[in-house]
């Protein structure tokens, strides 16, 4: 599978669509060999499915259609709710994700929303992020940045779960040289590092500059709640829905409800008029 | 039906999966029951319901209200709507108004594994208390410096008659029955525990779950645990892979010794010496931490070990019968199926949505088409063991659903739950169901004006 062009060098829309398109006519090739029950009318273009038959067909569907939110420059990132809403046994997306892991393509990452959420980057933009934020510390002038070198090379590389303890923090920076406390505030400063409530001991890895999104991730899954629960049914047409914009959060639509379904609090039902979203009663 | 009575006379098929089909096909068809009720004399949530191991006739169920009962499920007290309904009346119970009852809620309740001669309650007054069936006193009482949260037998125990207490406090307690002390006490968990279980394959192993995410494993002849589970050690797959040869790898470095030139051989040098420094300090570091550790007892080490087997609460722990396998459900609503020869995490997703997060909940599985039954939220989830695939939704309880208990010899499934409730999913489809509506459709022609 050919890898795709790097979101960022494409800043044009036409640009954009053209990778679309190259991205549809790879996946319909996918969809096509494995599925053989698409039926005509339900052609559409893979881009605006639900569905995908893959782990890594749906990780790199959805980072493509991630939008470019430029003054935020976080890496394009995908939620574990929403491949388990994407692929159809979460068994299955569980294990190749932890391939995917272990082959150092993608890394995880959980997200301090009080529950289970984990956030999946591609290694390769994690490291790009990784670079930019050295060259803004350089410009501004800070020295001992060879701390991110060590912290690529060891850590990074060994280390490929979510948190990591102080000691074993301390021993891998040492590989690449004389580690002090300040250095690890620098870590922390940057936004790679982070402490969460759960353990005194533990440092959280994290994606820089998460903070807008991430509250824009819970207030956008409260909004779009509140704005099926006001119905009088309690559901409304995915079609009607994807349409809508929220106000509180800088994330699309497509994205909240991926990820609401994937956690099991909207479901899905199909209809002879399309798809339906419900909010899940159980 | 009759097809499978056929093979079975010409001998295509043999007696035990003979049985099994028939056993499989009735638990898939769980649904409430509408030809039994238990009359449940509870007056606050019901926390913990066990069937009798020797003979699968009583029904044991603790509740909040400090009030535990006893119940017979083969045999009604009474019948109603001309015999088809049969009322399940409890036995007896013994509840605060008894002069050594609990005072506060009952958590846990267990029958003595031998006979139903005694059985086991533990409670958030901070005490274990043992009671004699026949008389319903109170024997012994142990008292604990915390609310229990849990109490376990070994259904396997030859040699020992030990409960083991899961309270508010870090250390696990053992009591003994025989001589009416506490035997030992297990030392490792940084917070409360949660939830003990005693393995299904030996009488000295003990699992438990803490308030701080950790599973341990215990073998209680020796000091501290010899396993901490870790989420994210894991095995893709229910069995551990086969190890790979040895010869593949010595291959693989004679390869690469063999590639490199003059650069490439000064580079590893100068790589080995900088790492030799560095080795240097960082071998300081090490011994200062060994002569930490050094201080601890050996069987102390494991309590430096944090690794944690959910983001949360270990709610609840459930070791399969073939005595391989242990499930455990955590705060964080996931179940984990875990190996436990290896240890790993199987990384079976199994579909549950929410789990009550604030009260110990309890699991149950059935062995013949394997399934979970996880009480979540309101209604009751059976999911298949290695799929995760959620195959039934039984909903009928008014509020949480805490504990779920399966009858294998009747395929009956109980459970109970915050409504104060005791309900009884069976079969549904019977024979007699069957002969009824026969009965029906030949009274539809007999009619006249």
């Amino acid at each position: 599978m050919k890898r795709k062009t790097n979101p960022e060098s494409s800043a044009s829309g036409a640009k954009k669509r053209r990778r679309e398109e190259e991205d549809e006519e790879v996946g319909c090739s996918h969809a096509g060999i494995e599925d053989e029950t698409i039926s005509e009318d339900q052609c559409r273009l893979l881009q605006d499915d639900l569905t995908f038959s893959d782990t890594s067909v749906a990780l790199r569907m959805m980072r493509a259609q991630l939008p470019r939110i430029d003054q935020a420059s976080v890496p394009p990132f995908i939620l574990q709710s929403q491949l388990y809403s994407s692929v159809n046994d979460r068994t299955q997306v569980d294990r190749e994700l932890e391939c995917l892991r272990r082959e150092k393509v993608v890394r995880v990452f959980k997200l301090n929303t009080g529950q289970d959420d984990h956030a999946i980057i591609f290694l390769d933009d994690y490291l790009k992020q990784v670079d930019r934020i050295v060259k803004r510390m350089e410009e501004k002038k800070q020295n001992d940045l060879d701390i991110f070198k060590w912290f690529k090379e060891h850590v990074l590389d060994s280390k490929l779960e979510p948190s990591i303890g102080h000691h074993e923090l301390f021993s891998l920076l040492s590989l690449g040289g004389k580690v002090k406390d300040a250095h690890i505030t620098l870590l922390i400063n940057a936004g790679l590092l982070t402490r969460q409530l759960v353990d005194p001991d533990m440092y959280w890895f994290t994606i820089p500059s998460i903070g807008k999104l991430w509250k824009g991730l819970l207030q956008g899954r409260n909004e779009l709640l509140s704005m099926l629960k006001r119905k009088r049914h309690k559901e409304m047409f995915l079609a009607e829905l994807e349409k809508k914009r929220l106000r509180y959060s800088p994330l699309d639509m497509r994205f909240h409800i991926r990820d609401l379904i994937g956690s099991g609090h909207l479901k899905t039902v199909q209809t002879t008029s399309g798809l339906i979203v419900r909010i899940s009663r159980d | 039906m009759w097809e499978a009575i056929k093979h079975r006379e010409t001998g295509q098929i043999r007696s035990n999966s003979f049985a099994n089909r028939f056993k499989s096909r009735r638990i898939l068809s769980l649904q409430l029951s509408n030809r039994k009720d238990f009359v449940s004399p509870h007056r606050g949530s019901v926390n913990s319901l066990q069937v009798d191991l020797t003979e699968g006739r009583y029904l044991l169920s603790g509740a909040s209200d400090g009030s535990a009962a006893v119940f017979d499920v083969q045999r009604a007290t009474e019948y109603e709507a001309s015999g088809l309904i049969a009322k399940h009346k409890c036995i007896f119970t013994v509840d605060k108004q008894h002069e050594n009852g609990h005072k506060y809620a009952i958590t846990s309740a267990i029958w003595y594994p031998i006979d139903t001669g005694l059985f086991v309650t533990g409670s958030y007054d901070h005490y274990v208390k043992v009671w004699d069936t026949n008389t319903s006193q109170a024997v012994v009482d142990f008292k604990m410096p915390g609310k229990v949260y849990r109490t376990a037998m070994s259904s396997l125990a030859m040699s020992h008659t030990l409960i083991a207490a899961g309270t508010e406090d870090v250390q696990v307690r053992l009591c003994d029955i025989a001589s009416g002390a506490f035997s030992h006490t297990l030392s490792g968990h940084r917070d409360g525990v949660m939830s003990v279980e005693w393995s299904t394959s030996s009488e000295w192993i003990l699992y438990t779950g803490g308030c701080d995410g950790a599973i341990r494993f215990w073998d209680i002849r020796r000091a501290g645990c010899f396993r901490v589970l870790d989420q994210s050690l894991t095995q893709l797959g229910v069995r551990p892979p086969i190890l790979k040869q040895k010869a593949v790898s010595i291959k693989v470095s004679a390869a690469k010794s063999s590639l490199g030139g003059q650069n490439r051989l000064k580079t590893l040098q100068s790589k080995n010496t900088g790492s030799q420094i560095v080795k240097g300090s960082s071998s300081a570091k090490a011994s200062v931490e060994k002569s930490r550790q050094k201080r601890l007892h050996p069987g102390m080490l494991s309590t430096l070990d944090r690794a944690t087997a959910h983001y949360g609460v270990v709610t609840g722990l459930k070791a399969t019968n073939n005595g391989m396998y242990l499930l455990s459900a955590g705060s964080d609503s996931r179940i984990r199926l875990w190996d436990i020869e290896s240890g790993r995490n199987t990384l079976l997703n199994f579909e549950t949505g929410r789990i009550q997060t604030n009260k110990a909940i309890q699991l149950d599985t059935s062995d013949d088409p394997a399934l979970v039954f996880v009480p979540c939220m309101k209604t009751v989830k059976a999911c298949d063991m290695w799929s995760g695939r959620a195959t039934l939704m039984l909903r009928g309880h008014f509020e949480s659903v805490n504990s779920c208990c399966f009858n294998s010899s009747d395929q009956e499934l109980y459970t109970s739950g915050a409504d104060r409730q005791i309900l009884v999913w069976s079969p549904g489809g019977s024979v007699e169901g069957e002969m009824m509506q026969d009965e029906v459709a030949e009274d539809k022609d007999n009619w006249s004006d």
